[in-house]
């Protein structure tokens, strides 16, 4: 069709788009006619947009606009956190970064996937706000925060280490429960550190066993040399200068300090961002002094670090659930049920999942016959102790029968009428052995009187002592010792004093010269050799005089065990779960006492 | 419109835009400080075009959608404006005709271990006809650092912006972000509120 000039419609505008014109084309109608119209500037495009006319006789065709608006597009935004101030200390780029003193070189990982791994930070259910949640989803890897030139690391994480510190910074309450020796104290550290540079926390206090305190001020100066660490201790006014100060945002106190400064944190009105227990199993028991004054600060992140969540019944994780989410836990959960109410709460790891490259940790029990005196002992000690508990009746309480039990087990390491021993002449051999080989030998007992006892038989092998009794600003300087002597190669060791915290994975041999009450204690001390760094296997001799007590208390020992991995685990339980009340008279055969008798730990 | 004065030294921009089956497109900027901590994080509402955009814009509505409507909104919601803009969605670069701030394509890297850098071929039809993508635009690309990296080849002032900052960008993986992006985007979208900003 044809179109004369002066009957050209006239359209008077073009809505296209929301701030410059685009290229388009319309489609003239007339009756059953159509022209069709381009823009000049966009001859290939076609769209489909139409212009309709009422008539077409030369006059102005009336047009229909289509005006294409945009509408104001809706936008969420979030804004995060900024440093603490402290963070100005730390260089600001490559090259000042650049100028730090060199630390240890870093060992990075062999494996070229593991270098490529990147662990994220996911937030937990407990975070609700999504602002909260987006800043844990947008935090870069870990891995990726660990490279920051700022951020200086003697040393490469493993992958479960990254796991760890991806499990705890995001988390507001939070029970580390790695087995001993798997790095628990970096894991912290190194959560600490990360949340204190993005300014998430700005006061931090770590509560620990005093005898921890220096290795923990020791693992904060290797894990994170920038941050300003203080210890909180001396007398009444120093300590309260310390609590005051607002320049040092991690704070290290030991459970006694903190019990006996409690009215002082009180009257300072201090309140932390993060409080870090050490050891957290010290709480377990909810009507202690110690779990009191931990409960009564004033914190916003609660985090517990034990590889004994549960020493001796799943109460123990309730007391420790106190500190975290009070009244979370019940005392009547069964082992299940709790287990999984706390799944998202607590980090649980074994060396046998995480660390396939450890040495392996071979156990052997030497079941040891009494000599002829101690059985004569032992023998009478019991009929007699029996006889007693027998004749006190309804009076007998448990503690009758622990001093009982103490009383045999002492008489199984060393006969007290004539110093015999079956275990120590089986001990002495083996660390001969030992020695000989240039290797290096931790002994562990209950009694200091048997440390002591062994040490003065062990002097050729100029053993080392470290219990209760000696002073604690001589410990590190006997580990140093016993450390780079070669001429050193046993330390005795309470299980009090060096089953917690300390990092002897130079000895190749642990022995257990009597036994603990719960296999965690056990586990710690056998713990303190079998760790990262470990350079050959351990070998774990557990000492069991056969025909006495200590073999009635390894298979309590042995069911207790199975109260923890009813819990951290998917196993159904397939015994008895715990130490009770029967059981403990059951040593001997006793009948149960009517009336409430509360089990020590 | 949103312009390069005032930029913070170190400040990295990430812009990306997803497409959701179900939603649209869903924008999401991420400013992130030299250690590639987050500092700022936008998200729109989801985009869905109407019928009548579909028609009037034909084959520039991607461009427009992606560039201007998304990329310009979010971009102009920053309080800290970056020393550059990356994205991983060819169509945002649309968004540097609305910005003075460079803005670069990041190419992904190599998967395969020992496999070549496959020579980059802009594809699709969706430039925008008008200045300053007309036909017979094309794309530069260039390394900075660890990253293969994108502009148009009008901007080459980007590429030199870009290279003047090296020292800022030579180590940070460029690629890495718009995987946070995309979580965070998820996230939000799981907690309903990009639903409800709709």
């Amino acid at each position: 069709m044809s179109i004369a000039p002066g009957d050209m419609p006239q359209v008077t505008s073009w809505t296209v788009g929301a701030s410059q014109p685009a290229a388009v084309s319309s489609r003239v109608l007339a009756g059953n006619e159509s022209l069709e119209l381009r823009c000049p500037f966009a001859k290939e495009l076609q769209p489909e947009a139409q212009v309709t006319s009422t008539r077409f006789d030369g006059s102005l065709a009336s047009a229909i606009s289509l005006p294409i608006t945009a509408p104001k597009l809706k936008v969420l935004s979030y804004s995060f956190g900024v440093t603490g101030a402290w963070r100005n200390q730390l260089p600001k780029t490559p090259a000042e970064a650049s100028q730090l003193p060199a630390l240890t070189p870093p060992s990075a990982p062999n494996d070229e996937a593991a270098a490529k791994a990147r662990t994220r930070i996911q937030p937990p259910g407990e975070v609700i706000k999504l602002a909260d949640r987006l800043f844990y989803v947008l935090q870069p890897s870990l891995e990726a925060m660990i490279g920051d030139s700022a951020l200086q690391f003697p040393a490469h994480p493993f992958p479960y280490q990254f796991e760890g510190i991806a499990f705890l910074y995001p988390r507001y309450s939070a029970i580390l429960a790695d087995e001993m020796g798997l790095g628990k104290t970096m894991q912290a550290i190194t959560s600490i550190r990360l949340l204190l540079h993005a300014g998430e926390v700005e006061r931090v206090l770590l509560v620990c066993p005093k005898p921890l305190v220096t290795n923990w001020q020791r693992e904060f100066a290797h894990w994170a040399p920038e941050l300003p660490v203080t210890a909180i201790e001396g007398d009444a006014a120093r300590r309260r200068w310390q609590w005051q100060q607002t320049d040092m945002p991690v704070k290290i106190a030991n459970y006694e300090a903190l019990a006996r400064d409690r009215e002082v944190i009180g009257d300072l009105g201090l309140e932390f961002d993060l409080v870090v227990l050490d050891e957290a199993q010290r709480i377990k028991n909810r009507s202690s002094a110690t779990s009191q004054s931990v409960r009564g600060l004033s914190r916003k992140r609660s985090w517990a670090l034990t590889g004994t969540p549960v020493e001796n019944s799943p109460q123990d994780l309730v007391g420790i659930f106190e500190f975290l989410a009070p009244g979370y836990l019940k005392d009547e959960m069964k082992p299940r049920k709790m287990g999984r109410a706390v799944a998202d709460y607590v980090l649980r790891r074994t060396k046998d999942k995480v660390l396939t490259d450890l040495p392996p940790k071979m156990f052997r029990d030497a079941e040891i016959e009494l000599s002829p005196a101690q059985r004569i002992s032992y023998e009478l000690a019991e009929k007699e102790g029996v006889v007693q508990l027998t004749q006190m009746g309804d009076e007998v309480t448990i503690q009758h029968v622990f001093e009982l039990v103490l009383r045999l087990k002492q008489i199984c390491n060393f006969d007290p009428a004539t110093g015999d021993s079956a275990k120590f002449e089986r001990l002495a051999a083996d660390l001969d052995e030992v020695a000989a080989s240039g290797r290096k030998a931790l002994v562990f007992s209950q009694w200091v009187d048997s440390l002591e006892t062994m040490a003065g038989k062990l002097k050729h092998l100029h053993p080392l002592l470290y219990h209760g009794g000696i002073a604690p600003k001589h410990r590190d300087d006997i580990l140093d010792e016993f450390k780079r002597d070669k001429k050193r190669n046993v330390l005795l060791l309470s299980y009090g004093a060096g089953g917690v915290g300390l990092n002897l994975q130079f000895s190749e041999y642990v022995f257990l010269f009597d036994r603990w009450w719960n296999p965690a204690v056990e586990d710690q001390a056998v713990n303190r050799a079998h760790r990262i760094g470990a350079a050959g296997p351990v070998t774990v001799t557990r000492f069991i005089a056969t025909g006495t007590i200590e073999q009635r208390i390894d298979q309590i020992l042995r069911e207790k065990r199975e109260i923890f991995d009813s819990i951290f685990s998917d196993v159904e339980p397939t015994g008895k779960s715990g130490l009770t009340q029967s059981e403990i008279f059951g040593l001997f055969k006793l009948r149960t006492p009517n009336g409430p008798i509360e089990v020590a730990a | 419109m949103t312009r390069a004065e005032g930029t913070t030294p170190g400040h990295l921009g990430f812009l990306t835009v997803l497409e959701h089956e179900q939603l649209g497109l869903v924008g999401g900027y991420l400013i992130l400080n030299a250690a590639g901590r987050p500092l700022e994080f936008h998200c729109t509402a989801p985009v869905k075009p109407n019928r009548a955009q579909q028609i009037l814009f034909g084959p520039t509505l991607p461009a427009y959608l992606y560039g201007e409507q998304i990329g310009q909104t979010l971009l102009g919601k920053g309080s800290q404006p970056p020393v550059a803009v990356f994205t991983d969605v060819e169509r945002v670069l649309t968004v540097r005709d609305f910005v003075e701030l460079p803005v670069a394509l990041v190419m992904p890297a190599e998967t395969a271990e020992g496999e070549q850098p496959k020579p980059f071929v802009a594809t699709g039809s969706s430039w925008r006809v008008d200045a300053p993508n007309h036909p017979g635009s094309h794309l530069a690309q260039f390394v900075a650092g660890r990253n293969r990296l994108v502009v148009s080849s009008s901007r080459s002032g980007d590429r030199d912006a870009i290279l003047s900052r090296l020292e800022e960008i030579a180590a940070f993986d460029l690629a890495e972000p718009f995987e946070r992006i995309r979580e965070a985007v998820e996230e939000a979208h799981k907690g309903g509120r990009v639903d409800q900003a709709a």
